[in-house]
């Protein structure tokens, strides 16, 4: 599992996935909003 | 005085020497438990904030940002890629810490700095231009606070990167021992994220 706090290494694996999440979260909300 | 002199094994009072290890009150390590409480109050102090936040947004349904007065998204999100190329840097000066590759290590521990640094300046002028104070109104209030406490761990990093870079140019880190770099390292990747959940909050939605 993720450790962010473990090592630099995991930390930087865990930010990049918190990007990937949001970006996918934003374009979702963001395509939402124009369609409605 | 004699029974003790006889309950010490031979050569183990060369083996240890200052003070006795401290006593664990918990199986966790305590480097480890001190970042994972230091990480979950981080939390918490920038989760009063979003509090407020979501609370003017959802409860209140308040316009975002205050009627007649306009984000600098564009400059934010040049900022915020800034901030994400220091977290490659800083990921790069432990992969050559880690290989002995001491130019890297020095390399991207600078560029990491000077990267941060960019960061809060462009954010300080960013106060300068952006056309409303704190006390106008809540939104302000919330815009300076999650970004300006945002602001302060980017300074604390850079604190803590300014020591690094100075000790990595003394030639204090090794392949195998290079905690000082880790440790800022990790806090560095979590401003980072603090900043990505800040900036799609306060800026993009």
């Amino acid at each position: 599992m993720l450790n962010p706090l473990r090592s630099e290494a995991e930390a930087f694996r865990f930010l990049v996935w918190v990007v990937v999440v949001v970006g996918v979260l934003i374009a979702a909300v963001l395509i939402v909003r124009s369609v409605s | 005085m004699e029974s003790a002199s006889v309950a010490v094994p031979h050569g183990a009072e060369h083996e240890h020497h200052g003070p006795p290890p401290a006593n664990r009150s918990s199986r966790v390590e305590a480097q480890f438990l001190g970042m994972l409480l230091f990480i979950i109050s981080e939390v918490m102090l920038f989760g009063a904030f979003f509090t407020a936040y979501f609370f003017i947004r959802v409860v209140n349904n308040a316009h975002w940002p205050a009627a007649g007065t306009k984000l600098p998204v564009a400059v934010a999100g040049v900022n915020t890629a800034i901030l994400l190329s220091s977290s490659l840097t800083m990921h790069w000066a432990l992969l050559s810490a880690k290989n002995e590759n001491r130019f890297g290590m020095r390399a991207g521990l600078a560029s990491t700095f000077l990267l941060g640094l960019t960061f809060l300046t462009v954010q300080i002028n960013e106060y300068v231009h952006v056309g409303f104070a704190p006390h106008d109104n809540a939104q302000g209030t919330i815009f300076y606070g999650l970004t300006g406490l945002h602001g302060a761990h980017v300074f604390v990093g850079l604190t803590l990167l300014s020591f690094a870079t100075i000790r990595a140019f003394r030639g204090h880190f090794t392949a195998t021992e290079h905690r000082g770099v880790e440790v800022p390292g990790i806090y560095w990747h979590f401003v980072d994220v603090m900043w990505i959940i800040v900036y799609s909050t306060i800026y993009v939605l």
